[in-house]
């Protein structure tokens, strides 16, 4: 089962080595061996106590234990917790089902059909464990009503029996994870929050040394995005394992949100200083170098990395010192600038300081939260934002409507032919059902457990028939079922091997599962096994023909989902905003790229991600500084250089929709107005100072996203057609008199 | 303490509720352990949770069964 770890070049049987090559064991192949053990343990465990108190399945407990066994125990708490909720209020729906139609078997898989299509819909559109209570919920009814409705009066008592199985496989697995070797994901989430701080740091310091390649930047980047969503997924489940991971709880999310904003920022940044040295605009480039190379420094304590959240306290002091003197040497610069260049672009150096200052807002920002981790309790924990992981919804309608169609094929042929294991077949399709359509690639986490479920049930016959009529006692009975779980639970360990694993466990338990008094029956052990064999078969069908969403129709759907958050900033509350936009669109990302099966379709989606949140969050700051503006006629949203602005957003809005040539020169155009419309109120107003330094701000927002329209790099520059304007970063229009400082 | 309560006209064994009360119990005592900080001195927080947990079930069994 191990793979020899760390070979040995030379037969030298060194102590040193020895110890290294068991340090390196226990590190990889002896954490997944004491897993191994765990589930055993745990499943024996309920297997024993269910025994002991004579419940009528005891395998039910054992089945659930290897549903909800995972190798960290937060993980486990997490799914156990979605679990119990979802088996309660499966248990709650099914009563209900089974008392309105103990006599109509159709309506009652009717019922039952839609109630299945409605969970597994809900599975397939949360993500996490949330989606986990949904697959239960749904599973659970058909689990506990199905068997119970075939008689009707011990239903009631036959439905609290199996809760009371599941809820007991819930406490042992998470006992057992708690409390035999705890694997925390604690631990997890802080290495991972502190290797990212790191590396973007470095990230950082390379691409501001201008020491990167373009393929490296995208890599950093997806890699970032990755465990954006990584981390969301671990402090879901962290919170659920310790007190000192809920303190934080606010914390982490906060950071998560704060370190998305930091690097859009930075990509923004960066891309815009690309753009200038595309267009030779030395002068600019000249001034804002030197602000640039003093960033990398402030990241370090005292020259040595920042390696820990309580080092990076001073780090946050020296960024605050930094962004408080920011403004007044950049004004500094900005009158130097005039006065020996007076030719040169402002509205370029605007922006780019502008995004230069935001940057190191979001960094200082980013830093101090780093560094609030080290303490137990802290202010920064208040934060109402939340991350936003949300799936397709259309997609996630179909997989609810696949699930009620095959519950109802299935409950007729169910009907049709009376065949006494009907009841498996049709409860197994609403599992599979569900448990699929919550992973990424359904039809093939179908066809996995259905090849599972083959191999489980040769081998649950083997040990029915060939095995149990030997042995007689619990300890014996352990050791015969032993290695055929084990066997079970390290395919669940290997990621190829998962599907395949989750089905053999589950069905495995399930066939040949021992009851206090087993009942040797080969014909009804064969037709549930059939009955197995045949509901999975039909659902894998089901994914792989009805309403296929193939993955590049999905993909392509998807795309189209990202490319519309860039429109969906122009509209909602302000609050929160943020943190909303990054999050969706960067989980949506994710999504996609979980559909990708090439790497220059991965590569497509991150430029179209860039671009997305390049547009979307000049979009949000350019309606905050319109927010921020006071209440006077001059700025009334009916004024015409406000009508500009609202018909620059549709137009990008429409470019985002469909890109195409025709309107990306529409957006260029409305952009251009706009730019200019500004510049006007900005020469006739003449407003007080910190009105025009706002209104520049508003300026150079707009600016930002004609340029980002016009960057050859992005999958919109690309569709400019060759005779376009894509040369010039500046619009036309004379910088003018608004510039008088 | 009687060894069964009627819980809307179904009797129910009393220590079922005192665990339910034990369980909530041991969160908030959790709770305030976890803000003090001495959840850091020990060596397996978990372990020392589930014993806390049984401890305190114990407990409020006594006043029924003794």
């Amino acid at each position: 089962m191990s793979t020899p770890s760390s070979a040995q070049p030379t037969p030298s049987w060194s102590l040193a080595a020895l110890y290294e090559a068991a340090a390196d064991w226990a590190q990889h192949d002896g954490r997944t061996w004491i897993y191994l053990f765990k589930a055993l343990a745990a499943a024996f465990l309920s297997l024993a106590i269910a025994m002991k108190l004579e419940m009528p399945q005891p395998r039910t407990a054992m089945t659930t234990v290897f549903i909800v066994m995972q190798p960290q125990s937060g993980a486990v708490f997490a799914k156990s917790f979605y679990r119990a909720g979802g088996t309660l209020v499966g248990l709650v729906v099914m009563l209900a089902l089974l008392a309105l139609f103990p006599q109509q078997p159709e309506l009652f898989i009717l019922a039952t059909a839609l109630w299945v299509g409605i969970c597994t819909a809900g599975a397939a559109r949360n993500r996490n464990f949330r989606s986990y209570g949904f697959v239960l919920a749904g599973y659970t009814a058909a689990l506990i009503g199905i068997p119970a409705s075939q008689h009707p009066d011990g239903a009631l008592l036959s439905a609290l029996t199996r809760v009371s199985e599941v809820l007991l496989g819930i406490v042992c697995a998470g006992v057992v994870s708690a409390l035999v070797f705890p694997q925390h994901t604690g631990e997890q989430l802080r290495g991972t929050v502190r290797a990212r701080f790191s590396s973007f740091v470095e990230y950082v310091g390379m691409v501001l040394g201008g020491r990167i390649e373009r393929a490296q930047i995208e890599a950093t980047n997806a890699q970032f995005i990755a465990d954006i969503v990584g981390l969301e997924a671990m402090r879901s489940m962290a919170v659920f394992e310790s007190p000192s991971a809920r303190l934080r709880s606010g914390r982490l999310s906060r950071l998560n949100s704060e370190f998305m904003a930091a690097s859009t920022r930075f990509h923004a940044l960066h891309q815009l200083m690309n753009r200038l040295h595309m267009a030779s605009a030395w002068s600019t480039i000249d001034t804002l170098e030197p602000y640039f190379k003093e960033i990398a420094p402030l990241l370090r304590k005292s020259g040595e990395p920042v390696l820990s959240a309580a080092d990076a306290n001073a780090a946050a002091t020296q960024l605050e010192a930094y962004k408080t003197a920011l403004p007044k040497r950049i004004r500094a610069t900005r009158a130097e600038l005039e006065t020996t260049h007076p030719d040169a672009p402002l509205l370029d150096f605007d922006t780019a300081s502008e995004l230069l200052y935001r940057f190191v807002e979001d960094l200082h920002a980013y830093t101090a939260t780093y560094a609030s981790l080290a303490v137990m309790s802290h202010e920064r924990e208040r934060w109402a934002e939340r991350y936003e992981p949300k799936t397709n919804l259309l997609s996630a309608g179909i997989s609810g409507v696949r699930a009620a169609i095959v519950m109802c094929v299935l409950g007729a042929f169910w009907i049709a032919t009376a065949w006494p294991s009907g009841t498996t077949l049709t409860l197994n399709a609403a599992a599979i059902c569900a448990l699929a359509s919550s992973s990424p690639n359904p039809p093939r986490t179908a066809w996995q457990m259905a090849l599972g479920t083959v191999l489980s049930s040769a081998l649950a016959m083997l040990l029915t028939f060939g095995i149990y009529p030997h042995i007689d006692g619990f300890p014996l009975l352990c050791v015969a079922l032993a290695p055929f779980l084990l066997l079970g639970v390290w395919m669940t360990t290997r990621p190829k091997l998962a599907g395949y694993g989750v089905g053999y466990c589950i069905y495995f338990c399930f066939l040949a599962g021992p009851d206090n008094l087993i009942v040797y029956d080969p014909m009804s052990f064969m037709n549930d096994a059939l009955a197995l064999v045949l509901s999975m078969l039909v659902t894998a069908f089901a994914f792989a023909v009805l309403l296929p969403p193939s993955s590049t129709w999905m993909r392509r759907r998807l795309l189209v989902d990202l490319r519309r958050q860039a429109v969906s900033v122009a509209r909602g509350r302000l609050a929160g905003l943020r943190s909303r936009f990054e999050s969706g669109t960067r989980d949506m990302m994710f999504q996609i790229n979980a559909l990708a099966s090439e790497p220059a379709q991965k590569r497509e989606t991150l430029r179209w991600l860039f671009a997305v949140l390049e547009v979307g969050n000049a979009i949000i700051d350019l309606r905050r500084a319109i927010d921020t503006l006071p209440h006077e006629p001059r700025y009334a949203a009916s004024m015409p250089w406000r009508v500009q602005l609202r018909a620059m957003r549709d137009a990008v809005g429409k470019l985002f929709e469909t890109p195409d040539a025709r309107r990306l020169d529409r957006a260029l155009i409305a952009t251009t107005d706009a730019i200019a419309a500004v510049q006007q109120t900005l020469a006739a107003f003449d407003p007080p100072r910190a009105e025009r330094h706002q209104l520049q701000r508003i300026l150079s927002h707009a600016h930002f996203i004609r340029s980002a329209l016009l960057d050859p790099q992005s999958p919109l520059g690309e569709m400019a057609a060759p005779g376009a304007p894509a040369s010039s970063t500046t619009p036309s229009p004379p910088q003018g008199a608004s510039d008088a400082s | 303490m009687p060894r069964e309560i009627a819980v809307l006209d179904a009797y129910m064994p009393t220590i079922v509720l005192l665990f339910l009360a034990g369980a909530a119990l041991t969160w908030f005592v959790d709770r305030i352990l976890a803000f003090t900080g001495l959840y850091s001195f020990v060596w397996h927080p978990s372990l020392f949770r589930a014993s806390l947990l049984v401890c305190v079930c114990g407990v409020l069994g006594l006043a029924v069964y003794r």
